[in-house]
């Protein structure tokens, strides 16, 4: 495949393209489905593409190509070039990084174990739902996946990189009840590091747990939020980091460039390197060695996530994170507190621990005005105990305000994807100070 | 397109074992703009070819795809498929329910063919509407548009003997506003969608949709006022009306929902087997989802199970009347299935989805149902919305939005929240209005995801005394 990019790359030099990067991915992944602690169905896909940006005379195009043949590369540079003509300059557009560069060697990206995983698949399914009917779990729904790709970067600046890469990510919820849920995931890149059953643990424990839920006043809560729904705000909270979504109107962070957005206790960082990371990567897509950037300390926003072009906009350096068209995080690092998860339910008067969200939604992703309802258990907390499990609840808050509020972290964290949460985050527990919960009135 | 290559993996997926086979054959050309504040940040198109395989083999379903049409790829893969499909105690037993078998082929024409349309008109467009929002004068520091088209060719074959070759056409067009005022700002995203050629996308007037809406956006922040909690006589219009029956009658009543299917994913659903013939909704609510309304966004004719589509009646006359199936939980019910399977992308499982889901209009005039209000608000449109996972507890707050006082409307209504469970929104409504509108939207199920094209709509409706915030 890298060949035949080579000679995409080649033919559109030859055509007059100013800045040409060719993204390219050979992948294999298997999926397993199951609900109701059956299996639905096995599926694997394989995919291979070539995604490919060109630039001239400050015009932008951009194409994904599938059919890899000679014929196909040659009629898509003709394609490209015809679409450059048409499109206008771009004023912002300031060009792709210059090569060639030094690469980071980053740790547990690829396991040959799960490259040849087979029907080694079917047996981690059989597992986990073994252990949710030990647990007494009524039933369990989720999914299992595995990945083993390889991708390269190309560029007519002098980048030529490549790398190779594994994953594998567990989703399981547990039902104790139609009405009494819990749900958790694992991620990792080595198999050995990989605790799918933890999290089978402790779904169908919150499952247990959330029996029965009764219905809650509205108002004013201190929230202790778990690993997965913290994961899913700052997820939010990254995308609203990226230069693009800022100028799109969909960050509620714009100029706010060394101004609090978080409280002083909240240290933020986008790290394309980390060990195990999930996201990780030694490049990014125009051919940048990516790296670990603070992008909150201390709870003042330090910088946006960047590319090359909007960089050199902001005067600035490139923080690794492109996306040509749209910067995005790799992996969001929030750094631990020093809490334990029983003093920080025995911290909270009036508050409730919530093990999950969905549904966010913005009225204003300028300003952050938005609400998300909590999903699965989730519990009254009286005096620092636990009252009961509750139900049919909405957190309506702004996202900065949130933020500003955290009053507390745990000391444990864990690496959170998913569903709902497309960034993997690397988040512990988190209490939210005085958040507004409000349900449906009749 | 190599129809030959879908034929020969249900027959080699047969000749291994396999009680079923399907093969999707899926050819599908794009192209997209995006501007934003003025430049184009992105211009593209691609040119993707793939075939899906679905196979049950000793009871078990397995799903393959590849996007090299290639022989020796296509046997290793339905190997794959075969191998995986009957290696676990843990397997659900598939069987799907008996369908006709169809031979079919149809086609979505264009009046003005998308492939004769030269980038530079499209990107035109988008160009004149930035021009014309900037002659407005109103302060809109975010402005974001995307426009595309899609033209996909199917071809659907099973080991039953049924082909179906398909060829859809579609165009979309999405805003985000952002408008500003002294330290305020208020924003707007909505999106068009169609099934056919770039006539409909002349038909949208871009420029004059987001003139219109950048002025209504900018009246309700400066001159709008926020109401304090009441309990009001609403009028949904037809955008909200839409979201409405999308979120809390559509999705609950998706049978793979209602069976578990998607559990750890879009959730469950409130509804049971059961619950048919149940009355949720007052007399005068009638709400259908039908694939088959000409030109829609989630247009088809046969489903990604060669299922003849049709119209459903999920909800009738306020009672609940019928589930979205694909032919497994029709078989789950004892029933046929309803054509309502719908895969996104060849490399996606096709799965149970909603199509065109609208409430039923009455004959009344919008003002009639207005007139007969002496407090309450009028919603034109939103910007939040969310529901539960069992699709009981929603939200919908308004974006333009009007006070309703003795029968005419009045001050703009900044930001009215209805929060308001299911089992009372479709009891409170007390009148439907004639005027049908369609919205397009892409919803979102399944792991992968895979947000598919669909419409949703209805005319105005008139709900009593729901708590606004």
């Amino acid at each position: 495949m890298k060949q035949e990019a080579k000679l995409i790359l080649k033919n559109l030099i030859k055509s007059g393209a100013d800045d040409v990067a060719i993204q390219g991915q050979a992948s294999t992944a298997s999926q397993i489905k199951y609900s109701n602690s059956k299996i639905n169905a096995t599926k694997n896909w394989e995919l291979d593409l070539i995604n490919i940006f060109v630039a001239k005379d400050n015009c932008l195009v951009s194409t994904t190509l599938r059919d890899l043949s000679e014929d196909s590369a040659k009629k898509t540079a003709l394609k490209l070039m015809k679409f450059v003509k048409a499109a206008p300059k771009n004023e912002s557009y300031r060009g792709i990084a210059k090569g060639p560069f030094k690469y980071p060697d980053i740790k547990q990206m690829y396991d040959p174990e799960i490259e040849n995983l087979g029907e080694g698949a079917i047996k981690i399914v059989e597992n986990a739902l073994n252990q949710a009917e030990q647990l007494d779990a009524k039933r369990a729904a989720g999914v299992f996946e595995s990945f083993f790709s390889k991708s390269f970067v190309l560029t007519s600046n002098n980048v030529d990189v490549e790398q190779k890469e594994t994953g594998v990510y567990f989703s399981v919820r547990g039902f104790a009840s139609k009405n009494a849920s819990g749900h958790m995931v694992a991620v990792s890149r080595l198999l050995n590091k990989f605790d799918y059953l933890d999290a089978v643990k402790k779904a169908v424990q919150i499952a247990k747990d959330s029996l029965n839920p009764k219905p809650v006043e509205s108002g004013k809560y201190d929230i202790l939020f778990d690993h997965l729904p913290f994961a899913n705000l700052l997820d939010y909270f990254g995308n609203a980091m990226s230069v693009f979504t800022v100028e799109a109107g969909l960050s509620c962070l714009e100029g706010k460039i060394g101004k609090n957005v978080a409280n002083e206790k909240f240290d933020l960082s986008d790290n394309g390197t980390l060990t195990n990371g999930f996201n990780s990567t030694k490049f990014d897509e125009e051919g940048v060695p990516t790296k670990n950037t603070k992008i909150i300390d201390k709870g003042v926003l330090k910088t946006y996530l960047h590319n090359t072009s909007s960089a050199i906009r902001y005067d600035t350096t490139t923080t690794a994170n492109a996306g040509i068209v749209s910067p995005s995080a790799h992996n969001l690092v929030l750094k631990a507190g020093n809490s334990s998860k029983e003093q920080m339910l025995s911290s909270l008067k009036k508050g409730i621990y919530i093990t999950n969200i969905w549904y966010t939604r913005f009225q204003n992703y300028h300003t952050g005005d938005f609400s998300t309802i909590p999903r699965d258990g989730a519990f009254l907390v009286e005096d620092g105990k636990i009252v009961k499990p509750v139900k049919d609840i909405r957190i309506t808050d702004n996202l900065i305000n949130i933020m500003k509020s955290v009053s507390r972290l745990g000391k444990k964290r864990k690496q959170i994807f998913g569903w709902e949460v497309e960034t993997p985050v690397i988040t512990p527990m988190a209490i939210v100070n005085d958040v507004n919960v409000t349900k449906s009135e009749k | 397109m190599e129809k030959d290559l879908a034929d020969f993996a249900v027959n080699y997926a047969q000749k291994l074992g396999a009680s079923y086979a399907e093969a999707r054959l899926e050819s599908s050309k794009s192209n997209s703009f995006l501007l934003k504040n003025g430049n184009l940040d992105s211009s593209g198109f691609s040119d993707i070819s793939g075939l899906g395989i679905r196979l049950i083999c000793n009871k078990g379903l397995g799903f393959v795809s590849t996007n090299k049409l290639e022989k020796t790829k296509i046997k290793s893969l339905i190997k794959i498929a075969i191998k995986s499909a009957k290696s676990s105690e843990h397997r659900e037993e598939v069987n799907l329910a008996e369908d006709n078998v169809n031979k079919k082929e149809y086609k979505v024409k264009q009046k003005i063919k998308l492939a004769n349309v030269d980038p530079s008109e499209k990107i035109q467009l988008l160009l004149d509407a930035e021009k014309a929002i900037k002659a407005t004068g109103i302060k809109t520091p975010g402005r974001y548009f995307t426009l595309s088209d899609h033209t996909t060719t199917e071809y659907l074959v099973n080991s039953e003997g049924t082909q179906v070759l398909a060829t859809v056409p579609k165009v979309a067009f999405m805003y985000f506003l952002t408008i500003k005022e002294g330290n305020q700002s208020v924003q707007r995203y909505w999106q068009y969608g169609n099934a056919g050629g770039f006539e409909f996308v002349k038909s949208w007037n871009i420029s004059e949709l987001l003139v219109n809406e950048v002025k209504a956006c900018y009246n309700n922040l400066k001159n709008g006022r926020k109401l304090k909690k009441e309990k009001l006589d609403v009028i949904a219009a037809p955008q909200v009306v839409g979201i409405m029956v999308h979120e809390s009658v559509g999705h609950p009543y998706e049978a793979d929902r209602i069976l578990g299917r998607e559990g750890a994913q879009a959730g469950e659903s409130f509804v049971s087997q059961d619950m048919i013939g149940q009355k949720i909704g007052s007399d005068v609510v009638t709400v259908v989802d039908d694939p088959t309304v000409e030109n829609s966004y989630g247009f088809y004719l046969y489903d990604n199970e060669g299922v003849k589509a049709k119209r459903k009646y999920l909800m009738k006359n306020g009672k609940i009347n019928d589930f979205l199936h694909n032919r497994q939980t029709a078989a789950l019910m004892g029933i046929k299935s309803n054509g309502s399977s719908r895969s996104v992308d060849y490399d996606k499982e096709s799965i149970v989805r909603m199509s065109n889901t609208f409430m039923l209009p009455s004959k009344k005039k919008e003002e009639e149902l207005i007139e007969d209000i002496k407090r309450g608000v009028y919603i034109k449109n939103f910007m939040e919305w969310n529901i539960d996972d069992k699709r009981v507890n929603q939200k919908y707050v308004g974006a333009e939005a009007y006070l309703i006082e003795n029968g005419q409307l009045g001050m703009p209504v900044k930001s009215p929240i209805m929060e308001v469970s299911t089992f009372d929104l479709y009891k409170a409504v007390d009148a439907v209005a004639n005027n049908t509108e369609f919205h397009a939207g892409n919803c979102g199920k399944g792991e992968p995801m895979q947000a598919i094209p669909v419409w949703f709509g209805g005319p105005s409706i008139r709900l009593r005394g729901l708590w606004i915030k």
